[in-house]
């Protein structure tokens, strides 16, 4: 059976995916480095790992993510946004529209019934709204990043942030903290503010359907509540794979497609 | 080819130069809505002002701000770093807020960086209107600055040397619109990169000069075969003013699209258009450059200029329209948003991107949008190969 792989080098995090037989064989997601290639083939050997297969053993591979103009072992590239419509649809089936928060851009986009992506919106050159927007945020409370959703559900009195820019909002937190305000009040305002900020990208595309999160703060349940809550929909969870790989996954999926 | 891309990347070029040498004056104008025909009349050399090779904003931004369009200030930028100390006028148009702001904040400037300011410094008002009124007000406008330029720069403009202006300038007209009828083509065998270049080194050239390099070029094109958009998505680029041949290159260095058409103020929009050789040259002067503009700053003409785009689409087999902006132009912003609403309601697939202009372009991001665009136009055209 043909077995190929797909590698998504993010900002923050770089993953990659084995497939055979449309099945996930192997998985990794690895802090990125400050070269793309090097996250690249660490990312794709832990995989290979995962699967217990040689990089010999790919039919084929395709690369995605800000880094993939620069992975050396893939026989193509694809943006992300077309590698997370058709990871998306993988995951959930009835998925109509994807929501997908990667470390340094967010994008939403409307997909068909074979994950092909239509229309799609894109954040412009800012941190708010992205996954770095919390890591930093996380990183003033002392905590890690994947600690910050389950602060929603803990909090009584959630502040509100005056800015979503990722600086001042930081000083905001900063004087928060100063003032005794409890960790989880704050933890679920810097949440509040990611989603409403996602939310407007949301509602650009007209969400229709059952939508679907992908990316790292997919599982941030803290964020994807209050994102459900602005844009008045259901946001469906996976289940067959973390969401976190669905670039990586699509990036396969079109690698499959390739060799059939 | 060659002087075409020298003209078009860099604001002293070559030609200006040899121009300035003979002794001849250089007027420098910011909008299509300036008529380059008057300046020829008068033997003086029509220059569209450009951004092109800023490498900082410090004048820029401290004269008007953060707020407010990159390519105005970038325009300051170049004026405060001495790169316009070629002309001997500039003419300032009120193509929008941005361009009419870039009148006083240039004369301020001045005031900080002296000799700056070129001696003939000239607010070449523009209705928003091409109505009866509008018209009548335009043409007293031409005739202002007529006056203006024979008194400053001691000329004589008759209506004959402004015909004979008129006719040389629609010879290169036709010869863009003779290019514009090889991009229609199934096989394309011109670079939207390199047919932007030679419209923009129209701006900048002496016209005789160019309509002979222009005459050699199409030549050359008519006898190319090879095509270029085999395997190709065809591209339509439209939006907010721009003479940046790197964007044009963005996009086609994706190998994936050829920009067969496009809709823009330094482009084949005004510069493919010909004017009336016969009647009064100042009404069709007037005609032209007001009547038929179809820049979103028009009030009431939303409509023709959706047809327009229409047009250019059918006519270039246009497969997507890639709509940009320049951050804070509201114009083209929201005109693209109309656009896009209507064009994909139509099954023609666009993107719109907001972006800064000239050396300020975020490459990296405009890729990503542009790579999943040009995707999205593929998965349309062979669905059977996406399968999930």
């Amino acid at each position: 059976m043909t077995i190929v792989a797909g590698c998504d080098v993010g900002s923050l995090t770089s993953k990659a995916v084995i497939m055979q037989n449309n099945r996930i064989i192997g998985s990794s997601i690895i802090k990125s480095k400050p070269r793309p290639g090097d996250s690249a083939e660490a990312a794709f050997a832990e995989a290979l790992a995962a699967a217990g297969l040689a990089a010999e053993q790919m039919a084929y591979c395709i690369g995605t993510g800000y880094g993939r103009e620069k992975i050396n072992f893939v026989d193509e590239v694809v943006s992300e946004i077309t590698c997370h419509g058709k990871g998306a649809r993988w995951m959930l089936p009835t998925a109509e529209t994807v929501i997908d928060i990667g470390g340094q851009d967010c994008k939403t986009m409307k997909i068909d019934k074979n994950g092909n992506v239509g229309r799609f919106s894109a954040n412009d050159k800012c941190a708010s709204g992205t996954g770095r927007f919390l890591e930093v945020m996380a990183k003033v409370l002392n905590i890690g990043i994947h600690e910050l959703g389950g602060l929603s559900q803990k909090a009584r009195n959630p502040v509100t942030l005056a800015s979503t820019c990722t600086v001042w909002a930081q000083a905001d937190i900063i004087k928060f903290i100063n003032s005794g305000v409890p960790l989880e009040d704050i933890g679920a305002g810097i949440n509040s503010a990611m989603a409403a900020r996602v939310a407007i990208l949301v509602n650009a595309v007209k969400p229709e359907g059952d939508i679907f999160m992908t990316g790292g703060v997919a599982k941030n349940i803290g964020v994807v509540a209050t994102l459900e809550k602005l844009i008045g929909k259901r946001i469906k969870r996976a289940r067959k794979a973390d969401p976190q790989i669905a670039g990586a996954l699509g990036a396969a999926l079109i690698a499959m497609e390739k060799t059939s | 080819m060659q002087v075409f891309h020298d003209a078009a990347t860099q604001v002293q070029c070559q030609s200006i130069m040899d121009w300035k040498q003979s002794g001849r004056p250089v007027v420098g104008y910011t909008c299509s809505y300036t008529p380059g025909e008057i300046f020829h009349a008068a033997d003086i050399l029509p220059v569209r002002l450009r951004g092109i090779e800023t490498d900082g904003m410090e004048v820029g931004d401290t004269y008007f701000g953060p707020f407010i369009c990159s390519f105005p200030k970038c325009i300051l930028q170049l004026a405060g770093k001495g790169k316009f100390s070629f002309l001997d006028g500039a003419i300032i148009t009120p193509g929008c807020d941005g361009m009419r702001r870039l009148d006083e904040c240039w004369r301020k400037a001045g005031e900080d960086f002296k000799g700056i300011v070129p001696d003939y410094f000239y607010y070449f008002d523009v209705p928003h209107k091409s109505e009866d009124h509008g018209m009548s007000w335009y043409m007293d406008e031409i005739n202002a600055l007529i006056e203006g330029v024979e008194r400053h720069f001691q000329v004589n403009i008759t209506m004959d040397k402004i015909s004979a202006a008129i006719c040389e300038f629609n010879k290169g007209r036709r010869l863009l619109a003779e290019i514009e009828d090889l991009r229609a083509k199934d096989d394309v065998v011109v670079s939207g990169t390199d047919v932007f270049a030679a419209t923009v080194a129209g701006t900048v050239m002496p016209r005789e000069e160019y309509t002979e390099a222009l005459t050699a070029w199409v030549a050359e094109l008519k006898k190319q075969i090879t095509s270029l958009s085999r395997g190709k998505k065809r591209v339509l680029l439209i939006g907010s003013v721009s003479d940046e041949i790197d964007l044009f290159q963005l996009i086609e260095d994706t190998g994936k699209a050829i920009i067969v058409g496009e809709n823009l103020c330094f482009g084949i929009r005004y510069e493919g258009c010909e004017i009336p050789e016969t009647g009064d040259p100042l009404s069709a002067l007037a005609s032209h450059y007001l009547g038929s503009s179809v820049c979103p700053r028009m009030y009431g003409k939303y409509k023709e200029r959706l047809q327009l785009l229409k047009d250019r689409i059918n006519h270039s087999k246009a497969e997507g329209v890639i709509m940009q902006n320049i951050r804070f132009c509201d114009l083209h912003g929201a005109e693209n948003a109309l656009f896009k609403r209507d064009l994909e309601a139509m099954g023609i697939p666009c993107l719109r991107v907001e972006r800064e202009y000239g050396p300020h372009i975020d490459a990296g991001r405009m890729k990503l949008r542009i790579n999943a665009f040009l995707e999205r136009i593929d998965a349309r055209k062979n669905p059977q190969r996406r399968r999930a």
